[in-house]
């Protein structure tokens, strides 16, 4: 430590307190960064990072409740502490002195109102996607694009009306929206009877390939299981050299499991609202006879 | 109709004096009036250039600042930066005729801070260190006060509004006049001549001497530590040891105080053990200020305001604590009050007193020192008690804490006292005093 430094030295990672501790002191960072993480029953999560010259550890001195997280020194951190007895009688000498405590957490409650309202829109979209079918399966298409590069992609989901498989998304320009499949027909329809996922390289081989406007050269399918039935499929395709491998079938396979889930819930959300609407109807009917 | 001595958008301070209290009222004013929607015009006349080193910077203090000051200007969002910090202070020791005990902060933190009120003892400039004083003005024009080099030598009332001026020019009409000014110059002259009843404080003298050496020699004779002396030299109430960079700041404390004060101290035998005895060191810079040892009795009229050391300051120690409590009073008196005598009477006047009356039970303290420090049974017991409380981790530290208080101005001399009247460790002193 330096001559002229003030406060104490907390190194790289070490704890200034603990979530659950009791709370004496408040703190205020003279230099360096101090990481704030709470526990959750995912693990510890960081609900902020800390600069020289911001304070925490005030809030158990004034709801008088144990430390609601921890502060770690995220790099070599110097800190100066007050102490609660000090602190409480000079605030009654000078209550102006909480001023600029006061203005720190109407900041931080600021950005926490910032971030629940953040929060709230990203679940209520999340909502909105998962109650109808087509956004459900827009939304799975979306995150398994980002995680397997493919030049053409899509959701295929059998219809008991038209018996035949339909497209529900898709993405990349090897794709007609009016393609129906019957069950066995062409790869897709093949996986969906035989509820095993392919990978195919070379596809131009294959004699169940219905060849499209470009050159595919490698193919994956997988097969979206229901409780008792198998009710669609995932398709992914390359046009270059750059072959699928067995890596990128698993993780498509792990992502249509989920991806069943969902889309049984926005199927049954789906129908559940039907009914309720029909139910709706008919009261109305009754209603209106009577 | 509105109140005409409450100050409005646009009203406009002077402040007479750029030291710790004018810089302190100012940032204070400016902070809290933004947070009422007010725009203040704030000017600070100090013609003094705190970068300079020698006596042309220095405003002649022994640079030490309390703990409670450190952590209360940390929560005010005023750290102190390295740059500014001489040394960080985690204890004191305390001599005696009859030995020595070491004292360390509660929180085992650097929680006291040295520093040079201006740019240190001649010839120190570019040793990168800033000057405490510069660096709160600095701050009080970041906030929107305009410094302004020129000397205010008269102030007149003109309808009950102070016009300021100098070298025989008005300058300036303000809403308001603020006094932050020492007891070391003439200034206090311009307030006396005002008339309105305001006297100068009664003062005593101290003496300040810079000691230097190398800065390897001062970590290792001094450390983090202020060494405090309670020794029977005549005229020699207390006196303190300030480590800094390459120099050690003695203050000393006491009636008689001459310019050979400092000599006799450093020729004393408690004294000269603890001085480097490989290394060379030398009497660099001496001074012999004046210290407010009684508040004026009218600090205050309409639109004038006198703070800092000019008005009440805390007995011996701690001025820059007081500093902040004044300006900071005066600042919200006028931002969220008024500026009127009744504004001053009402807001200001209990706080400015308080310290007053604190400074009564300041006097029986150091006279109860005094008494510690002539008694070789008492003295010697102290020692017993507070190291005794210094070994057992589970001890309750009475005495250590009241002295730890005491000598760092970390309390109000009333709570210490009250604390202080603590029967326990006065039966163990008593008891060390029978086992002697």
């Amino acid at each position: 430590m330096k001559d002229g430094e003030l406060g104490r030295v907390y190194g790289e990672g070490e704890f200034i307190f603990k979530e659950g501790d009791e709370g004496d002191r408040m703190y205020v960072i003279q230099s360096g960064r101090v990481r704030i993480t709470k526990k959750t029953p995912s693990g510890d999560i960081t609900i902020a990072t800390l600069g020289s010259g911001e304070i925490f550890g005030e809030m158990a001195l004034f709801d008088r409740l144990p430390r609601s997280a921890t502060a770690g020194a995220l790099d070599e951190a110097r800190i100066l502490s007050i102490d609660k007895k000090k602190l409480f009688q000079t605030i009654d000498r000078d209550p102006t002195l909480v001023f600029k405590t006061l203005e720190s957490m109407s900041r931080r409650i600021r950005r926490l109102d910032e971030e629940f309202t953040k929060l709230r829109k990203s679940k209520i979209d999340i909502l909105q996607i998962f109650v109808n079918v087509d956004e459900t399966c827009s939304f799975i298409l979306e995150e398994a694009k980002n995680f397997i590069k493919a030049d053409n992609g899509s959701i295929m989901l059998y219809s008991d009306e038209e018996k035949a498989l339909l497209i529900k998304a898709a993405f990349g320009t090897e794709w007609n929206p009016k393609t129906k499949l019957n069950a066995g027909e062409g790869i897709a329809g093949d996986v969906l009877k035989t509820g095993r996922a392919e990978l195919i390289n070379n596809v131009s081989m294959d004699p169940r390939y219905k060849k499209g406007s470009a050159d595919i050269n490698s193919v994956l399918c997988v097969p979206i299981k229901g409780r008792n039935t198998h009710f669609g499929v995932i398709n992914m395709s390359r046009i270059s050299e750059n072959l699928f491998t067995i890596e990128d079938l698993n993780l498509l396979r792990f992502i249509a499991l989920y991806a069943s889930i969902a889309i049984e819930n926005a199927m049954n959300f789906s129908r559940l609202r039907n009914v309720a609407d029909e139910v709706l109807m008919h009261a109305t009917m009754l209603d209106m006879l009577g | 109709m509105a109140d005409p001595y409450v100050l409005e958008n646009g009203s406009e301070i002077a402040v007479i004096g750029g030291g710790p209290t004018g810089s302190f009222f100012s940032i204070f004013a400016l902070k809290m009036a933004k947070m009422i929607g007010k725009e203040l015009n704030v000017t600070i006349y100090e013609p003094k250039d705190f970068t300079k080193d020698g006596p042309r910077g220095c405003n002649r203090c022994g640079g030490l600042i309390s703990e409670l000051l450190v952590q209360t200007l940390a929560v005010e969002g005023i750290n102190l930066p390295e740059t500014l910090v001489q040394r960080g202070i985690n204890s004191y020791r305390l001599y005696t005729d009859h030995g020595n005990v070491f004292i360390g902060t509660p929180s085992h933190e650097k929680t006291i801070a040295t520093v040079y009120r201006g740019g240190g003892p001649k010839g120190i400039i570019g040793k990168g260190k800033e000057s405490f004083d510069r660096f709160l003005l600095d701050l009080a024009v970041s906030e929107g006060a305009i410094h302004n080099p020129l000397k205010i030598d008269r102030i007149e009332y003109n309808n009950i509004r102070p016009v300021l001026f100098a070298k025989g020019q008005r300058i300036q009409e303000p809403d308001l006049a603020v006094g932050a000014i020492g007891v070391k110059s003439r200034t206090y002259k311009i307030f006396e001549d005002m008339g309105f009843g305001y006297r100068r404080p009664e003062t005593v003298t101290a003496a300040i001497a810079e000691i230097s050496t190398h800065s390897s020699a001062i970590t290792e004779y001094f450390g983090n530590s202020v060494h405090l002396f309670l020794l029977p030299i005549k005229g020699v109430k207390f006196a303190a040891m300030i480590p800094k960079g390459t120099y050690v700041t003695v203050c000393i404390l006491g009636k008689d105080i001459v310019v050979n004060t400092v000599n006799n101290f450093l020729d004393n035998r408690v004294v000269k053990s603890i001085l480097p005895k490989t290394e060379t060191y030398k009497v660099n810079c001496r001074c012999l200020p004046k210290m407010n040892v009684r508040a004026p009795k009218i600090p205050f009229n309409h639109r004038v305001i006198l703070c800092g050391d000019a008005g009440s300051t805390r007995l011996f120690k701690d001025g820059l604590g007081a500093a902040y409590i004044m300006g900071k009073a005066a600042a919200k008196t006028a931002v969220f009050h008024g500026v009127s005598k009744q504004h001053f009477q009402k807001e200001y006047y209990p706080v400015y007193r308080n310290i007053i009356i604190d400074n009564k039970f300041g006097k029986v303290l150091f006279a109860v020192t005094d008494a510690f420090k002539v008694h070789k049974a008492l003295n010697k017991s102290m020692f017993r008690v507070v190291q005794k409380e210094q070994l057992e981790p589970s001890s309750q530290k009475i005495l250590s804490s009241v002295l730890w208080d005491m000598f760092t101005g970390n309390e109000l001399y009333k709570d210490i006292f009250r604390r202080a009247m603590n029967f326990p460790m006065f039966f163990d002193i008593f008891k060390g005093c029978i086992r002697i």
